[in-house]
Formats: C-alpha cells, structure tokens, sequence
C-alpha cells in the first residue's frame, strides 16, 4: 500500500450498565402481558399512580401490593406531538405519527410517548377519548424482563386508537396534564 | 437479569495533508514530524505553528527512539487502556524532535519511568496507518540487554 493515509476510523463507545429491575416493575410487566394495567392507590391521599411506584412521593408514604388497583385500558388525550421521521441509516418510520400522553381511567398519572394509530393527524386533539390496541397475547414485551426495565408499556400495547365517545373537557383533565 | 446496552459511534475522520504524512509515515513504521519556519521540529506535527500561526509544511523524519520528559504511572489500568497491567503514560522527546509525543510506556515499574529514560517504539506487527501503530515505548536499556545475550 502506497497511497496516503487520508481517513483514521475513530471508534467512540458508551456502555451501560442496566440495573436489574425490581420487583414491582416485574410483576406490572407481568401484568401488563397479560392484559392489565395495574396502579398503587396512596392509602392517605387515594392518588393512583400508574404505573405504581411503590410509594407516593407527596404523602411520602409506602405502597404495597395491598394499594395495588386496577386501571383502564382507556382514557383520555392530555397533549400530544406529531413526529415527523428524519430519514437517517436505520430509520424505520417513513410518515408522520403522533405520540400522546394519556390519562387512564382511574390514574392520577399519565403515561407518556403512546402512539396514536387509526386517526387522522389532523383530528388529534386534547381530550379525546382513546383505547388500547393490545399486541396479540404472546407478543407483549417477548421477555417481561425487558417489559419490566422499560416501566412502560413496551411493545404490550400496539398502539391507541380512538373510540369515538365525547371528548373531555379540558377542566377535567387540567390538574392531570402531565 | 442485568443487561448492559452500547451506543456506538463508528466515525471516520479525515485527517488532511499534515496529520496524513503523521500516520502514513506510522504505517511504513517510520516517524514524520513538521518542520516550522522557525526551524522547530513537531512530532506529531500540527498544521500551524502554534508559536506564529503561520503553516507547516515541510516533513522531516525523526529518530523512534527518544528520551522520557514526563510519566504519570498507571496503577490500575482501565478497560480502555491499551496495556493491560501497571504502566505509564509518557511523554516521549524523540530524538531530532523539539516537542514530547504522548504515549504509553510498558516499563514494569514506575522508577523505569523517570524523565530522562531512554525508550524506543515497540511497533504493533500489522500497521494501519493509525496511531496505534504505535502499541507503546518500552526501555531501551532492556531491549539492548535483549540484544547483547
């Protein structure tokens, strides 16, 4: 090889570690692949948070399985982003989609980067009522392990669609943006 | 189970004229620095002189020998390091060179690290036209005593 050098690869790297779940984000994931969505309920001031965190930081009081609660697998549209995908080496996207925060029936809290399927763009609005798409059973998160580290919804619930029923106002939702 | 996850950024750089003769030179197992206006010579050669600003252009080959000017021992190395156990990084004054090179050094111990250690380039066996080319200086004493038995 005679030619000059005119390029030097430079290889940079970032490697996490990533801490082992406990056990309240397990048994959520196992839930959550079975088809239900679990919150804690404060035994002092009855906030429900989803998913639970095993205490509520405003009462600064513990949560255990005897709070736990069921929440629906629908709700409501408290704001929302519409994503336009960059085409870069990997992009997977190739038109634009909304990502939503939502508020479950019998949550306090939201759950955010849920993806809007089967409406317009153009009709996403706050407020609107929504209900979960669920992954065929068997293909929600193939390992709860990497379900339970997301504390998320994983790839258990496809995506939200619309159910057609009256919007909320925004009164109700306001003290639950985000 | 604990997982681990990596984010990657293989880059490709371009290095330019000067920084290219550098590691060309690497390559063919040989030293290029950059020789000044004002007569100073700089392994590893920048573009400019960073005394006047003005570009450097000329070439000049060194020695891949040279004596130690500084050394910070390495106790535990990182899994980053380029040598596995104890050694130090050096900065290494070749000779025919006005300014230090920084490098490991696989000496052994710290006291083979002290300025004023003459040292010598142990070539990695394939090079590519990179830095690494260079795997370390090691003593040049031991290399000698190597080569007298």
């Amino acid at each position: 090889v005679t030619d000059p050098v005119q390029f030097m690869s430079h290889h940079t790297a970032v490697e996490y570690a990533i801490p082992e779940p406990s056990r309240l984000s397990i048994h959520f994931a196992e839930r959550l692949a079975s088809g239900r969505i679990i919150g804690h309920r404060c035994p002092q001031c009855a906030k429900v948070y989803m998913p639970p965190r095993g205490y509520c930081p405003l009462c600064v009081v513990e949560t255990t399985g005897a709070d736990e609660v069921e929440v629906a697998d629908r709700g409501t549209i408290t704001t929302f982003s519409v994503i336009t995908p960059l085409q870069y080496q990997g992009q997977q996207e190739t038109e634009d989609y909304v990502q939503a925060t939502l508020l479950l029936e019998g949550a306090d809290t939201t759950i955010m980067v849920m993806r809007m399927d089967g409406v317009a763009i153009a009709d996403v609005r706050t407020g609107m009522r929504v209900r979960a798409v669920w992954a065929p059973e068997g293909e929600r998160g193939e390992a709860v392990g990497s379900l339970a580290r997301a504390m998320g919804f994983g790839d258990a619930v496809a995506s939200w669609e619309p159910t057609g029923e009256p919007d909320l106002t925004r009164e109700r939702i306001a003290e639950h943006i985000l | 189970v604990a997982a681990t996850w990596k984010l990657e950024f293989p880059y490709r750089r371009s290095v330019g004229s000067v920084i290219g003769a550098f590691l060309t030179g690497l390559r063919e197992r040989r030293v290029v620095g950059g020789r000044t206006a004002g007569g100073r010579v700089l392994v590893p050669p920048f573009e400019y002189d960073p005394d006047t600003g003005e570009s450097v252009g000329e070439t000049v080959e060194v020695a891949s020998s040279g004596v130690v000017v500084h050394a910070a021992w390495v106790t535990e190395p990182l899994r980053t390091h380029p040598i596995d156990h104890p050694f130090a990084w050096a900065l290494v004054k070749l000779d025919g060179a006005d300014t230090p090179l920084l490098h490991a050094l696989d000496c052994g111990s710290p006291d083979r690290a002290q300025p004023g250690a003459r040292v010598h380039i142990r070539w990695r066996a394939e090079t590519t036209g990179h830095l690494s080319d260079i795997e370390c200086f090691e003593p040049s004493q031991a290399f000698e005593s190597i080569e007298a038995s």
